[in-house]
């Protein structure tokens, strides 16, 4: 391995040499999916980013302009643009929260043991599985749906009034399979976190003659506290994209029109104006950025001090 | 690591136990009832599933050989499974060969700036993917690509790349470093030590990630309508085609969607547990 | 068959200051079993991990059989490592455990199997060849990783506290196998633990190690009898030897108003230092409790049986310390008892840079 000649370099040099040998060895397994992943992400992001500054219809073609920050300026003044801003927020954050506090109601009912614990918690997390489409599909023509609807079966049943949810309640009924879909999802994050709850804290506490509620509060929600943020940041970021139960259950109809479905109808789905949409889409960016700072600081925070 | 913190119960308190756990099978049909109920009307004759609620009628297969039966001009549920299932199938094939050397250099062998790098991959999955859809769609559209099986697997693999990273980062993070040194140390090269010390260990791992990609791409319809909606339509898109205006369609569409849902819900079912460990445990531990 | 060498070898964690080895130097004869021994954080696993490949050497060489293996990977240093938490490959019977690095050297399918037989003959693990890890108990599971290192017939056994995760018992009976296989066997063995009677019952020689830097290497007994410094006398020994500043009586060293007694040799190599920046040792055993000596309180009695401890708080420098006393195993002193401890054998004494003077 090491030549003894009086040349040879010094143990200094050869180890310096060494680990530079050892650090490309281990870049080298990275690569592959680094620049793949670059390449497929950030060339489109910022193709996106100069189209938004131009002026550019595609069918038909017109030659594409730069603007400058025209189109930035155009969307704040846009009132549908401001409709559908005003509805991401509105179904990204309701159905985020009504999630995360039904998926840590229903975590804490499977967090006992009782008969058929497994099979009840695999009926649970079905609907996460379940394709958009179909989830949207199913609710809207066989819940909601005022004729043939389950739920307004039952709701005649009591001797109430059938209602056409999705057409009378779009945004609502939405939210509605969102949070079905969604429940199980954080039901598992923090099921998960209930029973990483190391038992003797919890025995701890019994002895110290702590109630229910209270060790619930001062004890288990703050145990769960990361796993509730990373329930948060995860659904963020997929429900902030919702656009398969939209064009399923409304097509966008009053108050549905989120900005992934908007970009759409005014680009690919038929409006073709790239450079106005590529605007829009710009400003779904910025508004997921913020809340990926916060998610970034909340991964740092689980990776801290965790060796590789 | 036990979850359950039920104490011994007496009395009144076991009476409340019985009705948590009543309570708690209530909820699980609840949330499974849609399930059920698509399954159910699959089975029905379209005058069953257009009327009132029905529970008990007699079951026909006819709806799914209806759907599953061509009918010229419109997409057949053979071309759109078969889209489907070569799309998901190589898009899954390619994210673990790139994915699972990346986990390896972000957790047994570290790269110095492991951190950054993990970062990275997962920061792409901020960027919604409505902000790069217009892009794409010109590039494929330059490179004949619009309509093409291809399209959707190159997508499809950097759609599932950073969660495949994410989560067998988490997964090789759990073998013991001994083990290894004592592999080295027993006289292995690299690919002895992956193949015959981590692989056995991460295989559990490695399948439920390979089912959790393919979950997603099965699933998957924002990119499938927007660049594929004619030729290589996927079978999201063949679900909502028996959506039809002329007549009633409520068991058809549930016939379709439910050979479109099946196989995802039970391949998850089965993979549930490792499945939210690498998603979830990875950060939290 | 091997010799092993440390030449002034260092390793720095990148990111830190502070060598986590420094400049360590040590000789490892044939067939010895050397034991490196310090607290947390003395850099004895360092030590063990740089002689096995699993960590870069900063400075210095490393040789086996004065080959210098200081940049060869394990894999080229026909080593064997037991690891503390035994490393066993969890999808492998036990026999292919210890196979599997034979395998890797393309030895025969026959030779294997017959050097597995006799390793498993050797450790009474032959009922459990087709067992996997997990259902194995510890005890075996410490055998098994015992039984991979010598199928390989290695020039070195490294071993990383591999007795720290038995139960008391078993890591008493273990240990006395342990040390008779090795004897048996002849192997050059490189044995870590932060156990001092570990350390003492098990080596040929002893080096102990304290922030990386090498205290002492001797025999058990010399460390014992003739520690190097303050550290290693506190060190090695249960219960500890008792470090005192002296106090001054009389222009020579004392503890609590008496002198305390030394050979004239100690007493002139001393007289250089002002007394008070002495400090003495004496170890339990060497003291007695009698009728004179120096006044105290009993406020522990310790009975093991055999013997007993007393702890005895003194008034010592104008405060009130605790000092250790061997007794009898049916000792009559109780709690709150007025003593007075005496000496009783040799009694160390430490300069101002800590070292032993010795006469």
């Amino acid at each position: 391995m090491t030549a003894a000649t009086s040349n040879a370099p010094s143990r200094e040099e050869q180890v310096k040499a060494l680990q530079k040998r050892e650090a490309r060895r281990r870049r080298l397994p990275l690569l592959p999916a680094l620049i793949f992943t670059i390449l497929i992400t950030q060339i489109p992001f910022v193709m996106s980013l100069y189209y938004s500054f131009t002026d550019w219809t595609v069918t038909p073609p017109s030659p594409r302009t730069w603007t400058g920050i025209s189109n930035y300026t155009d969307a704040f003044t846009n009132s549908f643009f401001r409709e559908a801003a005003v509805t991401s927020i509105v179904m990204t954050v309701s159905s985020v929260l009504l999630s995360v506090i039904l998926g840590t109601g229903v975590a804490l009912l499977l967090d006992r043991k009782f008969f058929g614990q497994g099979f009840v918690r695999t009926l649970i997390i079905t609907p996460f599985l379940v394709m958009p489409v179909v989830a949207g599909l199913v609710w809207k023509n066989q819940m909601f749906s005022a004729a043939f609807g389950v739920i307004n079966w039952l709701l005649e049943a009591v001797g109430l009034e059938a209602v056409e949810f999705a057409s009378k309640y779009p945004r609502w009924s939405i939210v509605a399979v969102l949070v079905w879909q969604w429940t199980p999802f954080m039901m598992l994050i923090i099921l998960a976190g209930l029973q990483g709850q190391p038992a003797s804290v919890l025995e701890a506490a019994k002895v110290d003659g702590a109630t229910p509620r209270a060790t619930f509060f001062q004890i288990t929600l703050p145990h769960l506290r990361p796993y509730l943020e990373l329930g948060v940041l995860l659904g963020s970021i997929y429900l902030i994209q919702v656009f398969d139960h939209i064009v399923v259950m409304t097509g966008g109809g009053p108050g549905s029109t989120n900005v992934p479905y908007f970009v759409n109808q005014r680009s690919i789905g038929g409006g073709w104006r790239f450079g106005s949409a590529s605007a829009f889409s710009i400003l779904v960016v910025i508004a997921t950025i913020f809340i990926a700072t916060f998610g970034l600081r909340v991964l740092s925070g689980l990776l801290e001090g965790e060796e590789p | 690591m036990s979850g359950s913190n039920t104490g011994p119960v007496v009395g009144e308190r076991k009476l409340g136990g019985y009705l948590l756990s009543a309570l708690a099978w209530f909820v699980g049909f609840l949330f499974f009832f849609p399930v059920f109920w698509m399954v159910l009307s699959g089975f029905k004759t379209e005058a069953d599933a257009n009327g009132p609620p029905k529970l008990f009628f007699e079951p026909t297969t006819e709806q799914f050989a209806e759907v599953t039966n061509d009918t010229t001009g419109l997409l057949s549920a053979g071309e759109a499974f078969s889209n489907s299932f070569w799309a998901v199938a190589i898009s899954t094939v390619l994210v673990m060969l790139l994915a699972i050397p990346a986990a390896y250099a972000l957790s047994i062998k570290p790269v110095d700036k492991w951190r950054d790098v993990l970062f990275f991959f997962i920061s792409t999955k901020f960027l919604p993917i409505v902000a790069a859809i217009l892009p794409l769609w010109i590039i494929a559209r330059e490179l004949n690509l619009l309509n093409t099986r291809l399209i959707l697997i190159i997508l499809y693999t950097a759609m599932n790349l950073p969660l495949a990273v994410w989560m067998l980062r988490s997964f090789f993070s759990e073998v013991p470093r001994e083990l290894i040194e004592a592999a080295q140390i027993d006289g292995t090269n690299l690919r002895g030590q992956i193949t015959s010390v981590i692989l056995p260990i991460v295989a559990p791992g490695l399948a439920a990630t390979a089912l959790l990609c393919v979950i997603f791409a099965w699933n998957e319809f924002f990119l499938a309508v927007q660049l594929n909606p004619i030729e290589g339509s996927t079978v999201p898109i063949w679900v909502t085609g028996n959506v039809s205006t002329r007549g009633n369609f409520l068991a058809k569409l549930s016939a379709a969607s439910t050979l479109a849902t099946l196989p995802v819900i039970i391949a998850g079912w089965l993979a549930q547990k490792r499945m939210i460990r690498g998603l979830a445990m990875g950060a939290i531990k | 068959m091997a010799e092993v060498k440390f030449d002034a070898a260092s390793r720095i964690y990148p990111g830190t200051e502070e060598p986590a080895v420094n400049k360590l130097n040590l000789d490892i004869g044939d067939g010895e079993l050397l034991v490196l021994v310090g607290p947390s954080g003395s850099g004895k696993s360092t030590a063990l991990r740089m002689l096995a490949g699993l960590e870069f050497v900063n400075d210095g060489s490393i040789f086996i059989n004065d080959k210098d293996v200081t940049l060869a990977p394990p894999q080229d240093r026909d080593i064997a490592m037991v690891f503390q938490n035994y490393a066993l490959y969890p999808q492998m019977t036990v026999a292919s455990n210890m196979a599997f690095a034979l395998k890797q050297q393309g030895v025969s399918k026959e030779d294997r199997m017959a050097r597995v037989k006799e390793a498993a003959k050797i450790l009474d693990l032959e009922p459990f060849l087709d067992r996997k890890p997990k259902n194995l108990s510890g005890g075996q599971r410490q055998r098994v990783a015992m039984g991979r290192a010598i199928v390989r017939e290695p020039q070195v056994f490294l071993m990383d506290e591999p007795l720290s995760n038995l139960d008391a018992k078993l890591r008493v009976q273990t240990r006395t196998e342990l040390a008779d296989l090795q004897a048996r066997l002849g192997v050059t063995t490189v044995y870590v633990t932060h156990d001092q009677v570990e350390a003492m019952t098990m080596g040929h020689r002893v080096a102990v190690l304290n922030f990386g830097v090498l205290q002492q290497v001797d025999a058990p007994r010399t460390l014992y009898s003739a520690p190097a410094n303050k550290f290693v006398a506190g060190f090695i020994g249960s219960p500890a030897m008792n470090l005192l500043a002296a106090s001054d009586v009389g222009g020579r060293a004392g503890i609590g108003g008496v002198q305390v007694p030394l050979s004239d040799a100690v007493a002139a190599a001393a007289g250089a230092h002002p007394a008070r920046e002495l400090t003495v040792g004496v170890r339990p055993e060497h003291l007695q409790l009698g009728s004179e000596g120096i006044p105290g309180e009993a406020i522990v009695v310790e009975e093991l049986g055999s013997e007993s401890f007393v702890h005895v708080r003194i008034d010592h420098l104008g405060e009130s310390t605790t000092i250790v006393v061997r007794d009898e195993g049916e000792t009559d002193v109780r709690r709150g008892d007025n003593v007075s401890v005496g000496f009783n054998g040799p009694v160390h004494l430490f300069g101002p840079d800590d070292q032993r003077i010795s006469g």
